[in-house]
Order: structure tokens, then sequence, then C-alpha cells
């Protein structure tokens, strides 16, 4: 049985008809095409397909879509449209080669959105800690790290 | 060393991956986010006994289900693949031959339909005694996991014994091995074991497949070698090579060495052949992509060296074991080139390497970055350490004593090496380390070296189009799985064309369009289509030139690029490569320069001398709680001689990446079974893999001794980088608390019972 279910993301009103068993990363995947949020494990345990559900970075592989009527999300996609706009966190993953194969990526940024959004200035060791629920198998995560503190920089300076 | 002056404006720069941009924002595409309007969707029933006869298969009830549209088992492909022996069944026909192997599946509407359909098959098995460990599966009276063996089409390097589970065998002899023994003062023997593991990929394995009316197959596949796939599809359904054809979607989300060979998509042909031409795409769960895909192989390596009093290697021995699992995949060559550099990166006179690669009723094992070093260097690199500490003498100094340098003749193969960073590595990884700083109880500091072979001979081919406004395309079938290569290979012809890496786009490989390349595998994509793209980027500016010669009225000689632009040599006249273009074909042309790529090497593949070495040495500080046998890194410093770094950055990356995960390889990964042949760990959260914050600081240091035939004196990079880190942390930890580790991985668990049984 088929439930409509109304869901606010990256800012824009979206409609879906869905299974209530569909999972927030199915609705994302299938039906919004929003292919940026990655399918790793299907179980939580990657990271991959980590978004933003009203402000907190969750996995949405093991949310159900059908609870999240009215909601707000946001995905890799809506970080930023335009390339002369990127959010820090994209840009600084660029600039300190943060970036490998690139699919765990999304899911890396979307952590470290959270993170800094929480806490704007963290150690390494927090950093580390914050992203450890993210697995990367090419990197050995120095970039990434050394990008989330980079672009922690960046925000706090662009921050009256 | 070579010093070079720095004289390239692109190459040796640490610019911008050009694929980061669609990476961070989320819109590149991977196999699973292709989109097809009439796509079915496979699943695969799994065999759920190690060893066993198929006597009966009921796939009713699936077919009858609404929504599904085809079922097949192996009769309906009957075809075998495998590009070292062709032992392996699309699906499985008779009989299954290890837990997770593929006996039906179902392509249907929908996934939950598929997953419905699978349910309803019954499959009825006689079980069959199973061996799960190679020491056993080469004993007489084991059972036979390949009755056929001997009737199975091989490479020719490849020589399986029949009637046994020898699938490969190979050695290795220079000198007289027995004589060295004889003259030396002391000789060591030990045995090693190294643990299977996982390459964990975060994304998982897919495939799409589809037929045409023509009788033409497309497959839709992060594969990291098309080209090979397509030939070793052709070889096993025994059609020719344009009735298939390989696309890659543009990014692979990580191999290792394990999206390479048919795996997934085998099963995926098998049901494209069966679903009235509509496309069927196949997606595997991380628990098949743990059970079903590729594994590493676990190993038995005895390492026998004999030695003067004062360090000289005289003779050194070494029989390798690799556990291959079911079917062959490319374990032969793993444990080929695990045999190569079966006795270290040193100057030995006498050698005598065998290996075997043997059937057993696990998964299949195949490539993972090191392709066989991790272990057989496990052995050889900490035998060396036991000699250091039986003469007293410091590891570091045993190894420079022995090292190969320049001129050196290979151990193994016996050819004379040149382009040899080793020395340089040793003495740069422990300047940064601090060697012979004195640390206090329970740190240890490790140090492990090694070299490695690249597959020789094999070839690339490339085109390089430049377009009548002067932009660029690079049609090559090198695969980004994440190294940058797609970079790298806009670097290299941005700097032989003079055209900003802006200008410049490089294809994705499908084999209708891009033009031959081996396998972006083996660390052999930045020399081998390197040298395969700057040729065809030098032959289009040999073109361009010749008609700028004539407006300009110099000579080719007397011109140069940069920017976009021809212009004479120390002169002001210029003009754009499009206004070069436009002076003739006024009404547009494409400028197509072509390239390729094939040492002057005779032999067939994997079967010569090695083309280039590449030398890596890793040392590593931690620190082990004496209490509770926890390890603590402190400090990884990695020197690898990668003969030029086109980028830097890129080179740090991979370095960085692979001493992480050979720290979980050293410390916790491990794949598990039960008595039975069952994973036990099919998952993340059973078998770890290093998050962030077990990563400790890793220093990249990159030593260049650059190579003749290189592009720009490039050699290569991925594999070397988690070689030596298994055995640097091993002999850190003797160092750190006496105990030598003959086993791996060292978990804390492990490493606690063996302080335990010290103290007692």
């Amino acid at each position: 049985m088929k439930r409509v279910v109304r869901l606010w993301v990256n800012g824009q009103e979206a409609t879906v008809q869905i299974e209530p068993t569909k999972t927030l990363l199915d609705v994302l995947r299938e039906d919004l095409f929003l292919t940026g949020t990655k399918r790793g494990c299907d179980s939580g345990e990657c990271g991959a397909c980590t978004v933003l559900l009203n402000g907190q970075a969750v996995h949405s592989c093991l949310v159900l879509a059908a609870e999240l009527d009215g909601q707000e999300v946001v995905t890799i996609e809506g970080l930023s449209r335009d390339p002369t706009e990127l959010h820090p966190l994209q840009k600084t993953f660029i600039e300190k080669g943060a970036v490998q194969c690139g699919f765990c990526t999304p899911g890396l940024i979307m952590t470290a959105k959270a993170l800094l959004d929480g806490n704007p200035d963290p150690t390494e060791e927090e950093v580390r800690y914050g992203i450890s629920g993210n697995l990367c198998r090419c990197t050995g995560y120095s970039k990434i790290v050394d990008a989330i503190l980079a672009a922690g920089e960046e925000m706090r300076r662009n921050k009256p | 060393m070579t010093v070079t002056v720095e004289k390239y404006s692109t190459v040796g720069k640490s610019i911008h991956r050009i694929d980061a941009l669609e990476k961070v924002t989320g819109r590149a595409t991977y196999g699973d986010d292709m989109r097809f309007p009439d796509l079915l969707h496979g699943k695969v029933l799994r065999s759920p006994h190690a060893h066993a006869k198929i006597t009966r298969i009921d796939l009713s009830e699936a077919r009858d289900l609404p929504g599904v549209k085809a079922v097949v088992v192996g009769k309906d492909a009957p075809f075998r693949g495998g590009e070292a022996i062709r032992d392996q069944p699309f699906l499985a026909v008779d009989k299954v031959r290890y837990v997770g192997e593929a006996v039906a599946a179902v392509a249907a509407e929908t996934e939950e339909i598929a997953e419905r359909a699978i349910e309803l098959i019954k499959v009825e098995y006689e079980l069959l005694p199973a061996v799960f460990d190679a020491v056993e599966a080469i004993q007489s009276g084991a059972p036979l996991i390949h009755e056929e063996l001997h009737t199975y089409p091989h490479m020719p390097i490849v020589k399986p014994v029949p009637n046994t589970n020898i699938c490969a065998k190979f050695e290795f002899i220079q000198g007289d091995v027995e004589k060295g023994f004889r003259q030396a003062d002391y000789v060591f023997e030990e045995t090693f074991t190294f643990p299977s593991g996982h390459h964990c990929q975060i994304e998982p394995f897919m495939a799409i497949a589809q037929a045409d009316i023509n009788g033409r197959i497309t497959i839709w596949v992060p594969n990291d070698a098309p080209h090979r796939l397509r030939k070793d599809l052709a070889d096993a359904i025994g059609v020719p090579f344009e009735r298939l054809r390989v696309i890659t979607p543009p990014y692979m989300g990580g191999g290792f060495g394990g999206k390479g060979g048919l795996k997934v998509e085998m099963i995926c042909i098998a049901l494209a052949m069966h679903t009235d031409y509509r496309p069927v795409k196949i997606l595997l769960t991380r628990e098949e992509t743990f059970t079903s895909s590729l594994m590493k192989h676990n190993a038995v390596v005895t390492v026998k060296t004999g030695v003067k009093k004062d360090g000289t290697i005289l003779a050194s021995q070494s029989k390798l074991i690799y556990n291959t699992g079911a079917y062959a995949e490319k374990g032969p060559t793993v444990t080929l080139h695990g045999c190569e550099s079966g006795v270290g990166p040193y100057k030995v006179p006498n050698v005598r390497v065998e290996g075997y690669t043997v059937y057993t009723n696990r998964p299949i094992a195949g490539a993972l970055r090191g392709y066989g070093l991790p272990q057989s260097s496990f052995a050889h690199e900490s035998l060396i350490d036991m000699i250091a500490a039986k003469l007293g003498m410091d590891p570091l100094e045993l190894r420079l004593k022995n090292a190969l340098e320049e001129g050196s003749i290979n151990p193994t193969r016996g050819d004379i090496l040149s382009s040899v960073g080793l020395k340089e590595c040793l003495l740069k990884a422990a300047k940064e380390i601090e060697w012979d700083k004195p640390r206090p109880p329970n740190r240890g500091v490790g140090i492990a070296c090694e070299y490695k072979a690249t597959k020789t001979p094999s070839g690339s081919a490339a085109f390089v189009k430049v377009e009548q406004d002067g932009s660029v395309g690079v049609i090559t079938s090198a695969v980004e799985v994440g190294q940058g290569i797609k970079t790298i290979l806009a670097q290299i012809t941005s700097e032989e064309l003079g055209v900003p890496v802006e200008r410049i786009t490089v294809t994705s490989p499908d084999t209708d369009y891009t033009p031959f390349d081996a396998s972006t595998t083996a660390s052999r994509a930045t020399f081998h289509m390197g040298n395969a793209v700057r040729f065809a980027a030098r032959d289009a500016r040999e073109q361009i030139f010749e008609l700028a010669s004539t407006v300009l009225g110099v000579s080719p000689n007397d011109l140069e690029a940069a920017n976009g632009e021809v212009r004479i040599k120390g002169g002001a006249k210029k003009m754009t490569i499009a206004e070069v273009i436009k002076s003739k074909y006024k009404a547009g042309l494409t400028i197509l320069g072509r390239g390729s790529y094939y040492p002057e090497i005779q032999g067939t593949m994997f079967s010569a001398r090695s083309i280039f070495y590449m030398y890596g040495v890793q040392a590593v500080e931690l620190e082990v709680d004496p209490e509770t046998g926890k390890i603590k890194m402190i400090k990884v410093v990695a020197a690898h001689d990668v003969g030029k770094a086109i980028n830097p950055m890129a080179c740090e990356g991979q370095i960085e990446g692979g001493v992480v995960m050979g720290i979980g390889t050293a410390t916790f990964e491990e794949v598990k079974f039960d008595e039975k042949g069952t994973m036990l760990n099919p998952n993340f959260r059973d078998y770890r893999i290093p998050t962030a914050s077990d990563a400790p600081e890793v220093i990249p240091i990159i030593v260049e001794a650059t190579h003749d035939e290189g592009p720009f004196g490039a050699k290569g990079i991925g594999e070397m980088t988690l070689v030596c880190t298994p055995t640097a942390i091993a002999n850190a930890v003797y160092n750190a608390t006496r105990i030598r580790l003959k086993e791996l991985p060292v978990t804390q668990e492990r490493l606690f019972n063996l302080l335990k049984e010290r103290k007692t």
C-alpha cells in the first residue's frame, strides 16, 4: 500500500508516493534522482549515504521515508548548485586532494558539515572522531581531515 | 637520484584533479547511478555449501511468479571464463565449490519480485568433502575440487597440475642455492602465515547487461580492464570481439585490483541472454560483495636465508603456498609476482623460489593491491629482522648492506636493474622516523622494504584529438578507479601539446570507441598509458606544427607550443592552435594524433622481466600497551621511488591510502569462516576497516629515480604503497616487545595472548 509523503529536499517541496518499506536513501536515489547520495552497505555501517535530516547527519539507508512527512532533508546536491559558489567543504576537499574514487565523498562532506555546524572550531582529534562513521578506503583520511579543518577555518573567517 | 631542473609547465605540479568538482558536488556518475527506462533487476541464488553436487533444481514456482522475466541456471549459459585458467562457469554446473557461488539467477520487474523468486527456487545438493586449507589441499587424498583441470584452457605461463588442487606452479632459480647455504656462516628458516582479507571498495559490485537483435551484448560495468573483459568474455562465450561491447561508467567507487576479470559480469550476461533484449542490472549487496566477489590470498610462506657473519646474504630460498579458493581467477599471476619478489630487494647470488597456487573450497581470491607481495614480503622482511637480531646488526644497516642499487642483478629473474631508488628510500625513511633515537619502553620502530614488478609485456594505445577550436580530447581506455589517471593523462597531454588542462577532456572506456589497454592494474597506467597518450599528443603536435610552419614560414623544428598557441622559438610570431587548423581546414576538421606503447620485450603476458620496478620503504613507530596488547600507531613514514611524480599530491594520496589499508591488514582485518566454509563477518561491523580514528600521522616521501622509458621518467606507485606496511608494523612490534609475529593480523587479542605467554 503506497503512501503519499511530502518532504522538503534541498529547500524544495518533493511529494512522493512510496511503499512504507522504502528508506530515505531509496526515495532520494530512485524517486528524486538525487544519486549523489551513495548506497554502500544498506545497513548504516559505511556512511556513504549520509544526509542531513533537520540539520542532523543521518544514515539515509536506516531511515524509513514514510515517517518523514514535512521534514527537511539536505543532500550533497543541495550544498551548492553553482560551481562558482561551492560550500567551503567542497572547495577544501578539492584543494587539499581529499577526493580519490569519490564514492565516500558526498557522505563525508555531509557528515563534516553537520560536525562544523555544531562545532565550528574542532580539534583534529574531534574531526577524526566525528567522521569515524564514514569509511574511506582510498585516502587514508589525512587529506580529508586537512580539508575539514581548513573549511572550518574558512567558515569561521567568513562569519562576522 | 637524478636531480631534475623543473622544466615542465604542468608535469610535476599538484594541480587539482579534473574530476574533483563532479565528485564533491554529487554529480559524478557511478554504475548504480545510470538510469535505463526498461531496466530489469537481477538477484542471485547462492550456494549454502562449500562443496556439493547439485542433484536437482526446481525453477517452476520462480518462473510462474508474476513480474519474473527470466530465471537462469548454469546450463542456460554453458560457458566457462577466467583469464589465467578458464575454470569458472557463469553459474554453477553440476556442482558448487564454495559457499556463495552463484547457482541460479532471476531477472524481474523489481528487486522485490526478484528476491521473492529467488526464495521460490528449490535446489537439492549431495554434500562432498571439502578442503579449506591450502597446505591440506595439496596433500594426496585431499578432495579434488576440479576433476577436469586438465581440460581447461590456460595462459601459457600457467602450468596446472592435473588430478591435484594445484592450479599453478612457478619456479625461479638463479645460481646454486645449496652451495650458497653451504658457504654461509648462518642459515635461518622460518614459516609465516598471512590472512585473507577483503578489498572493501565502498562501491559494491554491479553490472548492467543488454543483448540486442544483432546478437551483440553490451555490458556497463565498473571493471578495471574493459578490453581484457571483452577478450575474457569472447573466449568464454566463443564469439568474436564485435559481438561484445564493454562500457565503463564514468567513475568507479574503488577497485584495488578487485574489480577486474569476471564476477557479476558473467551472471548479468547469462540473464541478459534471456530477457528479450531488455537490460538487466545486478547490484550485489555488501554481504555478497564480501562472500562472492573476491578476496585476498591467505598464504603460507617459508623462507630460508644463508648469510655471512658480516650480514652479506649468500643464498635465499622461498616456498609460497597461496590459497586461491574455488577458482583460479588471477591467483596464478598473483603467486607469480609474489615469487618474483620472493627473496626481497636484495643482492642475492643464489636463489630458489617456488610458488603454488592452490584450489580450496574458500571464496575466490585474486588481485588485491600489492598482487601477492604483502604475503611474500611479510616472510622475508620479517626474517631479515630476525637475522639482524641474531647477528647483532641494526636491521637498517643489514638492509643497506644488501639492498639493490643501480646496475644490480634482479635476484629472481637475473635481469640488470636500472632506475633503482631503494637506498635513497631507506635513508630518507630512516631519517624521517628518527631511526636511531632512543625510545621509551614499549615503544618500537620497524622498517621494511620491497621492490615490485609490473606485468610485462603489456600494451596501451590512445588517440589525442585536437578540435577546430583548439580543444583537446584524450581517447583512452584507462579506468579512473580513484587514483587520478584522468588528471595524470590530462597533465601529460597538456605538457606535450602546450594546451592548458582546462581545455582537455579525458574519456572513460567504451570498447567500441576507445582503443586497447591491457588493464588499469599492476601500477602500469601512468607508465604505459602515459606513454601512449604522450606519443599521441606528440603526433598531433607534429601535424599542427607542419600546418603552422607553412603559415609562419619556418621549419616545424623552429616552433614550440604553449598556452594553446604555436609560436616561433625565441620570436614574437605566434598563432592559436585553432587558427593553425583553420588555416588549412576552413570547413573544419579534427587533428587526430595516434599513440601506442608496447615495451620491446619478447614473451607472453607476465612471462618477461618487468619493464620497470617500483621500490618502497616504510618505517613505523608504535607503542604497545603491555597490559592489554593494544597497539597505538604513532607515525608511519613511507618513502617510494615513483620515477617521476607527474602529480605529487596524487602520489601522496596513493601512499597515505595504501599505508592505512596496510595498517588494517596488519592489525585487524581478516575474513573468518565457520568449519563448513561460511564467511562469518561479511559486513563492515564484523569486518572492520580503518576509520579516521585508526589512522596515524603518515608522512609520504617521494623519491624520483627516473626511468629512461617512462613518460617524463615516471614509473608507478599504487600497489607498492601497502606492501611494506604490515611487515614494518610486525618489526616495530618486535622492537617494542621482543615478540616475533609469524602470523597476522596482530589483533589486540592475539598480542595480549602472546604477551601473557611471554610472562609465564
